[in-house]
């Protein structure tokens, strides 16, 4: 029989009906990069299109409505304050090891958030005001930052979840906190928790998942084409590893900005747990009474009077 | 028109700026010096610098105003022939342009033509003389490295005569070099000079000049164009003449053209094919013999063209017989019916030309192969006119050059025999006496029961192959028949790694007690062998540095200008030739007729006074209207050459009327203005325009039966009959000798001795004043006569081609009834192939190494490679050297697609250690390797053993490490297109 | 005003790599960097094809959508070009290219990659047109000095064509009556959502 190599060739037309929807056209290149040798892929289009699409959009709309809604809380709510006085008695919550690890993971979560939003929509909202040069200069430096300081994240995150796990494995208490809003909708109200209550739970175990799928995914995009965890390699795993960091990070970031609300300016007192390391016995009381209950049990001694201020009478 | 900025500029950053200011005129692009064009620049100084100082030179302040030249020159790689359009600011070339005009390229290239610029980059060039002292290099002086050489080679001839120094030239050296090479070894007096045909186009030469006359192709590239069915057998030439396939598309879609692949592998070229057919390594002759057994039976011969024009096709008529198509397809494992397809394409859908290349040539049948191609054309009627051919792709730059000025251990320049009449017409040429060359040939004594020959014998008879020096210089003294063993090589642009049996060819380096290499690279020959001492490195600048013309496969002779003075302290061939003559005592004798000029480092002679001695000299090949003057013409004016006839109009000034190139023959003087010949023994055109008819070389009757060419005749011509070859005797007898000049008969009188009879017998190709040809074309006559084609050529083994299978066959049944010639003497050595292969049979070969091994090229490299590997643009594309296995011989033993193999020789215990490449490409049981790598050695890599900053980027195995014996006893060719191996996963 | 495109003619591309190395030639592409490169589909098989690919200058151009500095811009001529004093490396148009057409200087570990390079259609970059800083960032500016890119030029068969869209899809479609076959348009209807229909 007749062999016609040019009547046979193969059409690109041909090639797109038999290859798969976003499976590339490729063949062989003589050039050590075989990358090199994907021709067309459809698929890398199609991933511009989600990322300029569902994941700058899901980006926003989780920032904004993040802020939005504290802003609302926060209207309605207003700061939520001790219910009682400042005891005067301050009570250790973290020791100073927490507080760095905790430091060391929300300091470069910030940065590694602003880092790589700045990916996502800087362009959008920096590029114009900053100029071309500017905002260069500065996407490049965020972008190496993002890099580096992604290990201190990593580092941070292993240290936060040796100190808390113990204390954030999920209780029947938990459920009464949830029911009741932990408190937070209503003053006064303030259900019992131990060391971390419920919403603390959550802002926990959504860190550790959340960060260790960004670590993951991170440095899956750091070490292209290497493999972690028998994790493929190929570009169309990257796709969706960069997907995945990316709605990952806007999640995150969504439920981290609620916490650092809280955390600081939200709700009176909170914020001496990480900054000093000690909490007012009353604030503790409120918050976490089991929790004092527990330590005053125990250990009297984490409970010490507040320097510089007099014992109360 | 063409606005590209954005209307929000830029940010222009300080670097723009600054470039901006420096640029205050508006500059060309070219007007600044390319960052790494600066290596070349100004370099003369160089020689002051010490060893280790030479470096880039640095530019100065770069002047934006320079001006850009352009210079005109020729792709140094293949025989196509492709322009090169050069920019040169401040002696550097800084850029290389499309040569629209040329209408062998029309401005394109292939890889390889697409980055010659890094040629003169150089930065792995040799960059000064260099001997190896102790085991190590050492950076020598041009004085002092031919001084010592020289003395070496003057102390060898002393002691082993002038044969013990084997001259290698190169088919990359211009006309003008190789010219002078040959010459060299006349005056130094041997034989043994050889250059790249031999392992290449050799047994093509022989075979078509044993057919009709001249071995050269006889249409061009461009008519291609012209072709209904082109059928392509053992070329691969999208890979190895890429341009080529420019035409060979075009005219294959505007004709809807058959084009036919047959080879082994389904190479780039068969992809582009309407019919493929897959072959056995090495059973060309029984498929051509297949296919002309259909043309027979069916009667699709072109009759009336064998009558007129063909010798003895009954007998090979008869021959084929006996190759119907069970035992076609009993040896060659093609079908009947797909050959049947073949032969009634070819036979009927014409006009067909027919390709071959080094699948056909490299066999120990290759010149059986050739004449069955050339049977396949004559029988059908495809030689001598427009989309016909033999169209026979040659290799190098100017390898037709070189083997038409006598770089050949059997012939002078333009195919002058070795016999008395060729000497004495040289030593007219070159105004020696005769005697004075005789003088410097050996007498050989009596030696291994061979009568001795005195220097006139010696001078006549034909030297030793390249492929077999190595065998020269290991054998034992009384098998090698010249006064001694091969004692000295000198190698001037020929690569180490190219001639099959690279494991002995090492013995013969070790062996040597000379080796000089000249060439722009170090070469295999530099590298390989473990010789302490003696081993000579000349850097020879390449053909962008010099001025020459060289010869494309079509015959087309371009003028290459050059571009940029030699870099570092290379120097070009004219130059090193005459220092070494010099030192050997014979330049006042050889160089007198040259205009001298100041070279680099010494005097040199210039190219156009060399090319003038060619012109006259060169009678038999019609190598005498091609002038400087001419050819410098045409290479400024070659947009006036139509794309597809490649001639000028009439009315175009300077070239008017010529064919492009001026191909050879170019017959008379330059004042005769003959335009060339396009198309070889094509009658249906004069003679004046470039027509022809086959050359009666072989007598004028054979069995009673005439020689000469019967009722054809070319346009024009007087005598409408075949006549024998043009000599003042026949000018007489026909009355035409009254149209001769004075001056010319006054030349023939004094070659003829004035004595009538030898007058009567000075020929065209002898008769200096271009006379006798000018009055024969006058009367529409070719000077060379009008004879009839050879079908079977009674002075060669197998007048009538048979099957041979090769030395290591994978067939033992068939080498019981198709076995290889006898073993016999050729060339001055034995050859015992015979033996080779039954003791191959004998210890069953073929169940240990069940793998037939087939060579040849890619794309990106060349040759040897070390030019080509030493280029980043080129070397980036191949980076490892390879083995195509095909899928099934892969998973049997194992291996994966890109894991390293070991490749196993039928001899030597022989072995290579490559990556595989799991591809279809080969069928089961047949492996592909190329052969342009080098630098590793047996799994060894000995990139160490090349002087510092010469080795080539990209090193490799060498194919020829596991490359076997074999020799067509005709030309010396080896078998480096079929061999047996094993392969296993390293 | 012209809409500059490429189109390999895959029944003329023999893999010859002339486009691969003038282009080296052209713009002193360092090693590693393949502004073009041809992949060879169904090698070895009958149908074996060859293209020659480069940055196909889309429309709508992906890399650009996604530059996380918008460092890329179109000229008049559709050529797609960026600017490297921008470019942080990131690399994220080399994942959004559907032809491979971005390429770094370094292999993209840890940190940066360099500044992307890529074909530039032979028309420099955001520099004075011309100029040497033009040269040094992005190779030669043969548009600016009235040439077509050299790849195109310099190819054995004619079989890479370059040049104004709709020119090169009538000479195209013109081989493709003449000859009765054709494999297609590669590309183009990835790049341009456009097909050379024969
Ligand atoms: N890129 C590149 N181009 C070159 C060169 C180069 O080195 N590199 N060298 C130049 C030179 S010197 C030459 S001579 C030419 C050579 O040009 P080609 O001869 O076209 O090249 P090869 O690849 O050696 O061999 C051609 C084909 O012969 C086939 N073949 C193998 N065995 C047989 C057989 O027994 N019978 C038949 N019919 N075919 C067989 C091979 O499969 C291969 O496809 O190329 C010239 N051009
Ligand atoms: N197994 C196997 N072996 C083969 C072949 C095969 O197909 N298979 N092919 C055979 C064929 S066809 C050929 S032609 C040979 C080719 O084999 P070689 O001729 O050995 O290969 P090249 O490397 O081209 O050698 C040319 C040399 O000339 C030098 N040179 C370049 N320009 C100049 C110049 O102007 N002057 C001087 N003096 N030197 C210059 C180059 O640097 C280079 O070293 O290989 C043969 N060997
Ligand atoms: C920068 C602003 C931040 C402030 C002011 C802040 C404040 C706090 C405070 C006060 C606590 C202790 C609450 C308690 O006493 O129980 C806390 C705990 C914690 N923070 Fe933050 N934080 C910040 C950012 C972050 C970030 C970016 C992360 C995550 C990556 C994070 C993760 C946690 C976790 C996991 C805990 C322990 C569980 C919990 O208390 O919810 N913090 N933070
Ligand atoms: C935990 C907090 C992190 C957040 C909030 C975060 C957020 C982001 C965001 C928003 C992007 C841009 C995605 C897009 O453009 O679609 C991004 C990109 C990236 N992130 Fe993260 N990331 C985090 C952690 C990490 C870590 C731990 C690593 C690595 C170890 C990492 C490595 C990367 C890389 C490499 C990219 C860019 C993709 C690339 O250039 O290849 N990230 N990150
Ligand atoms: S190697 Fe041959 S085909 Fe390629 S550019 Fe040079 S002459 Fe032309
Ligand atoms: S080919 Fe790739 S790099 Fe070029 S314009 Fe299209 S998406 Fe951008
Ligand atoms: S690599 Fe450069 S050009 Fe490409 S997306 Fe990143 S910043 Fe833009
Ligand atoms: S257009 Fe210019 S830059 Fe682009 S691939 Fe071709 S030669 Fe290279
Ligand atoms: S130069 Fe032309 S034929 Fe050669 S690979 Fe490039 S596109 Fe194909
Ligand atoms: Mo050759």
């Amino acid at each position: 029989q007749q062999v016609n190599p040019t009547e046979q060739s193969v059409t690109e037309e041909q090639l797109f009906n038999t290859l798969k929807d976003e499976e590339a056209v490729s063949g062989r290149v003589s050039i050590p990069d075989k990358q090199a040798a994907g021709l067309i892929k459809p698929g890398n289009k199609s991933w511009a299109g989600t990322h300029n699409g569902l994941v700058r959009t899901l980006t926003i709309v989780a920032i904004l409505g993040a802020v939005i809604g504290l802003a609302l809380f926060y209207m309605i709510r207003g700061r939520i304050r001790i219910d009682g006085k400042f005891s005067g008695m301050r009570i250790l919550r973290f020791s100073a090891i927490e507080r760095f690890a905790h430091w060391l993971m929300s300091g470069s979560f910030v940065v590694l958030a602003l880092t790589g939003l700045n990916l996502v929509f800087g362009r959008i909202i920096i590029l114009p005001w900053l100029g071309e040069g500017a905002f260069s200069t500065l996407t490049h430096w965020g972008k190496v930052s993002h890099n580096y300081v992604g290990w201190a994240f990593m580092l941070g995150l292993a240290l936060a979840f040796v100190f808390w796990v113990a204390h954030n494995i999920p209780e029947k208490l938990d459920v009464e906190w949830l029911k009741q809003g932990g408190g937070l909708f209503k003053k006064g109200v303030h259900p019992p928790a131990k060391k971390f209550n419920a919403g603390q739970k959550i802002i926990f175990w959504s860190t550790m998942a959340g960060g260790a799928i960004l670590s993951l995914t991170g440095l899956l995009l750091l070490f292209p084409g290497v493999q972690i965890l028998g994790l493929g390699a190929e570009q169309a795993d990257w796709h969706f590893y960069q997907l995945v960091h990316g709605l990952v990070a806007a999640g995150l970031t969504f439920i981290i900005i609620a916490h650092i609300y809280i955390g600081s300016i939200g709700m009176e007192g909170a914020f001496d747990a990480m900054g000093k390391g000690d909490v007012d016995l009353n604030w503790a009381k409120e918050h976490h009474s089991l929790w004092v209950d527990e330590v005053q049990a125990n250990q009297i001694e984490k409970i010490t009077p507040a320097k510089g201020t007099q014992p109360a009478e | 028109m063409l606005v590209k900025r954005r209307s929000k500029d830029a940010t222009r950053s300080g670097l723009a700026a600054l470039a901006q200011n420096v640029a205050a005129k508006p500059v060309d692009r070219r007007s600044f010096l390319r960052a790494s064009g600066l290596a070349v620049g100004g370099l003369a100084a160089i020689g002051t610098l010490g060893a280790t100082t030479v470096r880039r030179a640095e530019a100065g302040p770069t002047n934006f105003s320079q001006p850009i030249e352009v210079k005109t020159n020729i792709c140094t790689h293949c025989s196509v022939g492709c322009t090169v359009k050069a920019e040169v600011q401040n002696g550097v070339w800084v850029g290389q342009e499309p040569a629209w005009k040329s209408p062998i390229n029309r401005g394109t290239h292939c890889a390889k033509g697409a980055s010659v610029r890094e040629i003169v980059h150089g930065d792995r060039r040799l960059k000064y003389p260099m001997k190896k002292e102790g085991g190590k290099w050492v950076r020598l002086s041009w004085d002092q490295a031919i001084d010592e050489i020289g003395d070496k080679m003057l102390a060898i001839r002393e002691k082993s005569g002038a044969d013990s120094a084997y001259l290698l030239g190169s088919a990359k050296m211009s006309n003008e070099g190789a010219y002078l090479f040959r010459k060299f070894a006349a005056f130094w007096g041997t034989n043994n000079v050889d250059h790249q045909a031999r392992i290449c186009h050799s047994t093509t030469v022989a075979g078509v000049a044993n057919t009709w006359g001249y071995g050269a192709m006889t249409n061009s590239y461009n008519d291609i164009r012209n072709s209904k069915t082109i059928i392509f057998m053992g070329s691969n030439a999208a890979e190895a003449h890429p341009v080529s396939l420019q035409h060979i598309l075009t005219g294959k879609e505007t004709n809807r053209a058959n084009v036919i692949v047959i080879d082994p592998r389904f190479t780039r070229t068969a992809a582009h094919a309407t019919d493929y057919i897959r072959m056995r390594p090495g059973t060309d002759i029984a498929i051509i013999w297949g296919i002309m057994w259909h043309i027979f039976e069916n009667n699709w011969q072109n009759q009336e063209y064998i009558d007129q024009r063909v010798w003895g096709m009954d007998q090979v008529r008869e021959e084929v017989k006996k190759y119907d198509p069970e035992e076609v397809e009993r040896i060659t494992g093609i079908a009947g019916a797909e050959l049947r397809r073949v032969a009634q394409t070819f036979a009927t859908k014409g006009p067909a030309t027919f390709i071959w290349c080094m699948g056909g040539t490299q066999h120990t049948v290759g010149t059986a192969n050739v004449r069955t191609y050339c049977n396949l054309l004559l029988a059908t009627g495809n030689v001598g006119s427009v989309g016909t051919g033999a169209n026979i792709f040659r290799g190098h730059c100017n390898v037709q050059g070189a083997t038409d000025f006598g770089l050949d251990i059997g012939s002078l320049p333009c195919y002058y025999g070795l016999a008395e009449g060729g000497w004495k017409h040289w030593a007219r040429v070159w105004d020696v006496p005769y005697d004075y060359l005789q003088s410097r040939f050996d007498e050989v004594p009596a030696k291994g029961g061979r009568d001795p020959r005195d220097r006139k014998a010696n001078m006549e008879m034909a030297g030793i192959p390249s492929t077999r020096w190595f065998d020269a210089t290991t054998l034992d003294v009384e098998e090698v028949d010249q006064r001694d063993n091969i004692k000295a090589m000198i190698v001037f642009g020929h690569g180490g790694n190219t001639v099959p049996r690279l494991g002995d060819s090492l013995k013969g380096m070790n062996a040597l007690d000379l080796l000089v290499v000249a060439d722009p690279h170090p070469t295999t020959f530099a590298a390989l062998h473990d010789r302490p001492d003696n081993t000579y490195l000349l850097p020879i600048s390449t053909q962008f540095e010099c001025n020459g013309s060289r010869t494309a496969s079509n015959r087309s002779v371009q003028w290459g200008e050059k571009v940029v003075e030699p870099i570092f302290e290379s120097d070009n061939d004219y130059a090193v030739i005459f220092r070494l003559s010099q030192k050997l005592g014979f330049a006042d004798d050889m160089f007198k007729p040259y205009e001298m000029v100041q070279g680099k480092f010494s005097m040199e002679p210039t190219a156009e006074s060399i090319l003038r001695e060619i012109n006259r000299g060169g009678w038999s090949t019609g190598y005498t209207g091609q002038s400087p003057e001419r050819l410098k013409a045409h290479m400024a004016n070659q947009d006036k050459f139509d794309l597809v006839t490649l001639r000028a109009p009439a009315d175009a000034a300077d070239v008017g009327g010529d064919y492009y190139g001026l191909p050879w023959p170019c017959w008379g003087t330059p004042e005769f203005n003959h335009p060339g010949t396009h198309i070889l023994y094509n009658p249906n055109i004069a003679v004046k325009d470039g027509g022809g008819a086959f050359r009666p070389r072989f007598g004028v009757d054979r069995e009673g039966e005439t020689l000469l060419a019967e009722g054809s005749y070319p346009v024009g011509s007087e005598i409408t009959d075949g006549y024998p070859q043009f000599t003042y005797g026949i000018l007489q007898s026909l009355g035409w000798d009254v149209d001769l000049t004075a001056d010319e008969l006054a030349v023939i009188q004094r070659i003829g001795g004035n004595d009538p009879e030898t007058m009567a017998e000075v020929s065209w190709s002898l008769d200096l004043s271009g006379g006798i040809q000018r009055v024969a074309i006058e009367h529409g006559c070719v000077p060379f006569g009008n004879g009839k084609a050879r079908a079977v050529a009674w002075n060669l083994p197998d007048p009538i081609p048979v099957h041979r299978e090769p030395i290591y066959s994978p067939r033992p049944d068939l080498v019981a009834d198709y076995p290889t010639a006898e073993n016999g003497r050729q060339f001055r050595m034995p050859n015992v192939g015979f033996s080779m292969q039954s003791s191959a049979v004998e210890r069953k070969l073929s169940e240990s190494f069940p793998i037939v091994l087939t060579s040849g090229r890619l794309v990106e490299y060349e040759g040897g490679g070390e030019e080509t590997r030493s280029n980043p643009w080129l070397a980036e594309l191949q980076q490892d050297m390879f083995v195509e296995i095909n899928p099934a011989d892969a998973t049997a033993r194992g291996i994966s697609d890109g894991g390293w193999v070991w490749v196993n020789g039928p001899e030597n215990d022989s072995k290579a250690k490559v990556k595989a490449l799991v591809t279809e490409r080969v069928a089961a049981g047949v492996a592909f390797m190329p052969f342009h790598f080098a630098g590793w050695f047996e799994g060894v890599d000995q990139r160490g053993n090349y002087p510092e900053g010469t080795d080539p980027i990209v090193l490799g195995e060498s194919v020829n490490t596991v490359t076997s014996y074999g020799y067509d006893p005709v030309t010396g060719m080896h078998e480096g297109k079929v061999t047996l191996c094993q392969i296993s996963a390293a | 005003m012209a809409r500059m495109k490429f189109l390999c003619d895959a029944d003329r591309c023999i893999e010859c790599n002339a486009c691969v190395t003038a282009c080296k030639n052209e713009h002193e592409v360092p090693w590693g960097i393949n502004r073009r490169r041809v992949v060879t589909i169904n090698d070895g098989l009958p149908g074996e094809r060859s293209v020659s690919m480069a940055c196909m200058h889309c429309t709508d151009a992906p890399c650009a959508s996604v530059c996380p500095v918008d460092c890329f811009y179109t000229t008049d001529d559709g050529v797609v070009l960026h600017s490297k004093d921008t470019c942080i490396g990131c690399g994220y148009c080399f994942y959004a290219c559907p032809f491979g057409a971005p390429q770094y200087p370094k292999v993209g570990n840890f940190g940066s990659r360099g500044k992307m390079d890529k074909c530039t259609y032979c028309s420099g970059g955001p520099e004075e047109d011309l100029s040497e800083a033009e040269y040094v960032k992005y190779g030669a500016n043969r548009l600016a000095e009235g040439k077509l890119p050299l790849c195109a030029e310099m190819c054995s068969t004619k079989a890479l064509l370059a040049g104004d869209g709709d020119i090169i899809a009538e000479i195209y479609k013109e081989r493709v009556v003449t000859r009765g076959y054709g494999s297609g348009a590669w590309g183009w209807r990835t790049a341009y959502s456009d097909t050379v229909s024969v």
